[in-house]
């Protein structure tokens, strides 16, 4: 009697400290899955801020432009078009 | 120990006040006991929300609108994260307005004075400044004012700006779809927002995630037809066209030949969509689709196409056009000159009013009428573009002997560029039209139309060629190394008092090459000021440029063996 008394005490001990650490685990969790998605978003962020650079540099306006009167280049003139 | 020493005994104090401290104390316990019993039933569901309040928190994720790319995944609409900043001006205190400023790059007077009217009038919200660059909110952050409050949104961006602008469209500030694409197809490029619940410590860390209520799902993309490399050389040629004509507006439609595919479609004056302050309705429609105008000669291939099939008729079959006017009803329908005898290739190389006439008196309004309707002028092209323009075609049986002579030459109906383009199709694929598509992939009924016979839809292309020989009105829209071939057409513009005369519109619709046509394009130009009108002066040399650049990209091989050198150079390419 004495002893299945000692038993159950030592189980609810040992499951309450089992509730303490699994719920501490589960805000590191969770917390850390907020710091992943977070870091998701700025990387989101930018990738899109990338590709905004990335057309404007390569724009066809400021291509053809900078073509023309940087390098001085000119459209072809004397085409010959050879067929196999 | 002078003085004498006094005695208490409970005989020296009377009974009632031992009671009543008795009786004071037992009211505070039953007080307390009040209260405490009070807190854990009546009150209880009160404070457990308020506790909650403080600690639990609904979080809202704004969904990404999605990306409108060109056919080949160039961005044309991207959405940033921005945030907008406002305040609760009842829990502000003015003086950290200046800082607040400051960092925004506001004027300190003007916020101190909005902010303080705000309080004067008790509101409990005011925006400082809407779509702010993440960085900067950040350290808006920083300063940790009380009752400023960061909002996550999304602000569109067009990287290709004027020269997409009337096909894409824009949104407002709240990323609503105001114009173009962005407009139809609002729902599918919107997403819906997400919100979860979640429980938050006094650092503002996220500790324990309560229920998800919503689950964020962002836009999904929208992928257009438009080669932007076209679309962009498209919009430069024809704007340097525009420009030098000191034209009113001016649109050029770019198809795929053999799908339907918009390639290319822009419209002068355009408009930065990335720039809202200055936008002006007259800048913004998309005139290639919302627009109409009269086609003049270029529905004269139809008439012709007409006439081919019904079988009696050939291109060599002779017209007698001579004295070069022909009276109906009450109007002179006349030539440049006296074309005397031509043969039907010979009426659309010299684009022959009298010509067609004849033609379709003899053939009457109704097969006309069906050659037209099945290529889609007067009718909806389907593409699912807002404010799109259906266009006037009038029935067989509203049209008199004049009238329908003015159809015939493209007189007295209304088309879309974009129909006129669609139109023309029909004479690349084998005589069967192809609607007209602006979405890649978009799962949409893509079966042609059969307008004609695929024999009279490769002879007409022939006759079309001719336009572009030493005979025809349309020379100046040759490409070198490729056979070209198309209409000219110039139109009186309608004014107040009826046909202006002088006021056109000139227009070129041409497909290359002719061997295996490619693309079609049709050049529009509203209301050139200069001495040059005709569409073969003003429409034709924009179609040759575009055309010329648009076959190097595309890689399409020359036909033209007039003007190819074959592979036997020494030194040259093995």
């Amino acid at each position: 009697m004495k002893l299945s008394l000692l038993l159950v005490w030592v189980l609810v001990i040992g499951s309450a400290l089992a509730q303490i650490a699994v719920a501490h685990q589960h805000r590191q969790r969770v917390q850390q899955w907020q710091q992943l998605e977070s870091r998701r978003d700025g990387l989101q962020q930018e990738q899109t801020r990338l590709q905004l650079e990335l057309s404007t540099l390569t724009s066809y306006a400021r291509i053809d432009q900078r073509a023309r009167n940087e390098l001085n280049m000119t459209e072809p003139g004397d085409i010959r078009t050879l067929t196999p | 120990m002078t003085e004498p020493q006094q005695e208490y005994t409970s005989q020296g104090i009377s009974h009632w006040r031992y009671w009543m401290v008795v009786a004071v104390m037992a009211a505070l316990l039953l007080v307390i006991l009040v209260r405490l019993v009070a807190l854990h039933t009546v009150d209880q569901p009160f404070l457990y929300e308020e506790g909650e309040k403080r600690t639990i928190r609904s979080q809202v994720e704004p969904a990404r609108r999605g990306t409108i790319t060109d056919r080949f995944g160039e961005p044309l609409a991207v959405s940033t994260a921005v945030v907008d900043i406002s305040i609760n001006p009842s829990r502000f205190k003015l003086e950290n307005a200046a800082p607040l400023a400051k960092v925004l790059g506001l004027k300190a007077n003007s916020l101190h004075q909005r902010i303080e009217s705000a309080q004067a009038r008790g509101r409990g919200f005011l925006y400082i400044e809407r779509q702010v660059q993440p960085d900067i909110a950040d350290r808006v952050a920083e300063l940790g004012l009380s009752g400023v409050q960061l909002e996550q949104k999304f602000r569109r961006y067009y990287p290709a700006a004027e020269v997409t602008a009337h096909v894409v469209g824009l949104v407002n500030i709240d990323s609503n779809g105001q114009e173009g694409l962005e407009l139809a197809y609002n729902d599918y490029l919107t997403g819906t927002g997400g919100r979860r619940t979640v429980v938050k410590d006094r650092y503002g860390r996220v500790i324990k995630q309560v229920a998800v209520d919503a689950i964020a799902e962002p836009g999904k993309d929208l992928r257009l037809t438009l080669d932007l490399r076209l679309q962009y050389l498209a919009y430069r040629e024809l704007m340097a066209a525009v420009q030098q004509h000191k034209a009113h507006s001016g649109s050029a439609v770019m198809l795929d030949a053999k799908t339907g595919e918009v390639l290319a479609m822009v419209n002068q004056p355009s408009y930065n969509p990335n720039n809202r302050a200055e936008l002006n309705p007259e800048q913004m429609r998309n005139r290639a689709i919302a627009d109409v105008v009269e086609p003049g000669s270029t529905m004269k291939p139809f008439t012709i196409a007409a006439a081919l099939d019904s079988g009696r008729y050939t291109p060599s079959t002779k017209v007698d056009t001579s004295p070069g006017y022909l009276r109906v009803r009450n109007k002179t329908i006349r030539d440049h000159r006296d074309y005397g005898v031509l043969d039907v290739t010979g009426v659309i190389t010299k684009s022959s009013n009298v010509g067609v006439t004849l033609l379709s008196a003899d053939l009457g309004a109704e097969t006309i009428w069906k050659t037209m309707t099945a290529a889609g002028l007067g009718q909806a092209s389907g593409i699912g573009f807002p404010g799109e323009s259906v266009g006037v075609l009038p029935y067989p049986s509203e049209m008199d002997d004049l009238r329908l002579a003015t159809l015939s030459y493209g007189y007295g109906l209304a088309v879309s560029p974009l129909q006129l383009a669609q139109s023309y199709t029909s004479f690349t694929e084998h005589g069967c039209r192809r609607p007209a598509t602006l979405l890649l992939d978009s799962g949409t009924d893509n079966s042609c139309q059969q307008v004609m016979s695929a024999a009279t839809a490769r002879k007409v292309l022939d006759i079309l060629e001719t336009v572009t020989s030493d005979l025809g009105t349309g020379r100046r829209a040759r490409v070198p190394g490729y056979r070209v071939g198309g209409k000219t057409g110039t139109a009186h513009k309608v004014g107040q008092t009826g046909y202006e005369d002088s006021s056109y519109t000139a227009v070129f619709a041409g497909i290359a090459p002719i061997s295996d046509p490619d693309l079609v394009l049709v050049v529009v130009i509203d209301d050139p000021q200069g001495r040059e009108y005709y569409g073969g002066e003003v429409a034709a040399p924009v179609f040759s440029r575009i055309m010329e650049q648009a076959l190097r990209l595309r890689q399409v091989a020359p036909d033209d063996a007039a003007h190819t050198t074959p592979l036997r150079m020494a030194g040259g390419p093995k």
